[in-house]
């Protein structure tokens, strides 16, 4: 039943899961991360949520995506900001353009309201990467970053980074920073243990919030949740 | 990590790759197979049986346990004497075989039954005729030489190796080598599943990542069903 209907999703789709099959077991997934990331933190005001991983691949843009939408679903005005400004994907999930963006923004090369981006989902609005820029770590260590993050708050309920990987790159740590929480995505079975270790103390480093972790592909056992969430 | 090596971690790394576990038996029983068949060459045994015993005994006035205690007393020297050059090159010469004493010597084989009078002389060899030309021929040579060396004559030839019509070959042992591999190889493949077990650091489970102290706020599931290729559904970062 399940397998029919899939094979006709769009790339989209299958991303946006969120969008395109709300009574999906991923679906029910995100809404609990959803409900997760409010009473983790209660006595914070958790809104601007860093999603980060340990390496590249690990599903950071797709779950940035869909706990944005799950978020605007609840009637919470969302802003996604791309802020991986290496590899920019997050506006081909909402079928955008990146012609300005987060490093316009940074690079005082355009306004806020400038580069906000609607998108076909409502309540979800999206800020794009911008053009590649030569030095986008101190685009984001910059003071403009946190004013800019200070801004945006004044206008959306919930806003979610999409940043590049922890390892390697110091991008994503100094993001960490600067926001509320910090939500770190993992590739069940392809991140090693070592690897998650290293991005916990990374975040340790610079002081941010780990809200928790989020386990990607992950493979349920049993079909509990077929019995429960499967049949429509 | 410090789990605990125990029967159920043990089952648990058995059954999930009872497959890798399968192969290499079933490769390593095929190896066996292969090299019992196609690459040992088929030994054959021939036995002779020579009996140490005085054949003066009733002339003697000491007769019994005094004389039969010598011989067995003799026999740990017998056994020496078979497998010494002496004996063995004249073998060679007998038979003429293309071999040294000390190539011959590893061939044969000589016991005796604890108080025993009777030694038993092995052989074998590649060819089963010839090995029962060896065994017999030593054991004459044996008895010849006996009187000339310890100056007594007390070598009987008791059992004379025959010729087989369908000579069955010691060596190899198919069964054993084939218990041994199907052992070896069982044994090999737990050692590498488990290995592959404690090698793989991935994180796979809730529990996993809770072991780092770190809290997990959710899963998500492949989005896609297995149904359809894995690779297509990474989410781009």
């Amino acid at each position: 039943m399940f397998s029919k209907r899939k094979t006709k999703k769009s790339t989209m789709a299958r991303k946006l899961i969120t969008v395109s099959d709300m009574t999906s077991i991923p679906s029910e997934q995100y809404r609990t991360i959803r409900a997760n990331i409010k009473f983790s933190q209660p006595n914070r005001d958790v809104r601007t949520i860093l999603v980060t991983s340990s390496i590249a691949g690990e599903g950071k843009s797709t779950n940035a995506a869909n706990i944005g939408v799950v978020f605007a679903q609840e009637g919470k005005n969302v802003l996604i900001v791309d802020a991986d400004m290496r590899k920019p994907t997050l506006h081909h999930t909402f079928y955008l353009d990146n012609i300005s963006g987060l490093s316009s923004v940074l690079s005082r090369q355009s306004t806020l309201q400038e580069v906000i981006q609607e998108t076909f989902v409502e309540g979800v609005d999206i800020i794009s990467s911008g053009a590649i820029p030569p030095n986008p770590t101190e685009l984001l260590a910059s003071e403009t970053m946190t004013s800019f993050l200070a801004e945006v708050k004044d206008l959306y309920d919930i806003i979610i980074l999409d940043a590049p990987p922890l390892l390697f790159l110091s991008d994503a740590q100094i993001l960490s920073n600067k926001c509320d929480g910090t939500l770190l995505i993992v590739n069940t079975g392809v991140v090693g243990k070592a690897a998650v270790i290293k991005s916990k103390s990374i975040l340790t480093v610079s002081k941010a919030n780990i809200l928790g972790v989020i386990l990607n592909n992950y493979k349920i056992k049993g079909s509990t949740y077929e019995y429960y969430y499967g049949k429509e | 990590m410090n789990e605990e090596m125990t029967i159920q971690s043990l089952v648990k790394v058995m059954l999930k790759r009872w497959l890798l576990i399968l192969m290499l038996t079933i490769l390593s029983i095929g190896v066996a197979l292969l090299i019992s068949y196609f690459i040992q060459t088929p030994i054959y045994e021939a036995e002779t049986q020579i009996l140490v015993n005085q054949k003066s005994y009733e002339n003697q006035q000491l007769v019994g346990a005094q004389n039969v205690d010598t011989d067995l007393r003799l026999i740990n020297t017998y056994n020496v004497i078979i497998k010494s050059p002496v004996i063995l090159a004249k073998v060679i010469e007998v038979l003429v075989l293309d071999t040294t004493p000390e190539k011959l010597m590893r061939q044969i084989e000589v016991s005796s039954a604890n108080n025993s009078q009777v030694v038993n002389i092995r052989v074998q060899d590649e060819n089963s005729e010839r090995a029962v030309k060896i065994a017999n021929t030593i054991a004459e040579i044996f008895k010849e030489e006996i009187p000339v060396l310890m100056h007594v004559d007390n070598i009987n030839i008791l059992f004379v190796a025959q010729n087989s019509e369908h000579p069955v070959p010691v060596k190899p042992n198919k069964l054993l080598n084939l218990i041994i591999a199907a052992i070896t190889g069982f044994s090999l493949a737990m050692v590498l599943a488990y290995f592959l077990e404690k090698i793989d650091r991935t994180i796979k489970t809730e529990q996993d990542i809770e072991v780092l102290s770190l809290p997990v706020i959710g899963v998500v599931s492949n989005i896609e069903m297995p149904t359809r290729k894995k690779s297509r559904n990474r989410g781009s970062s």
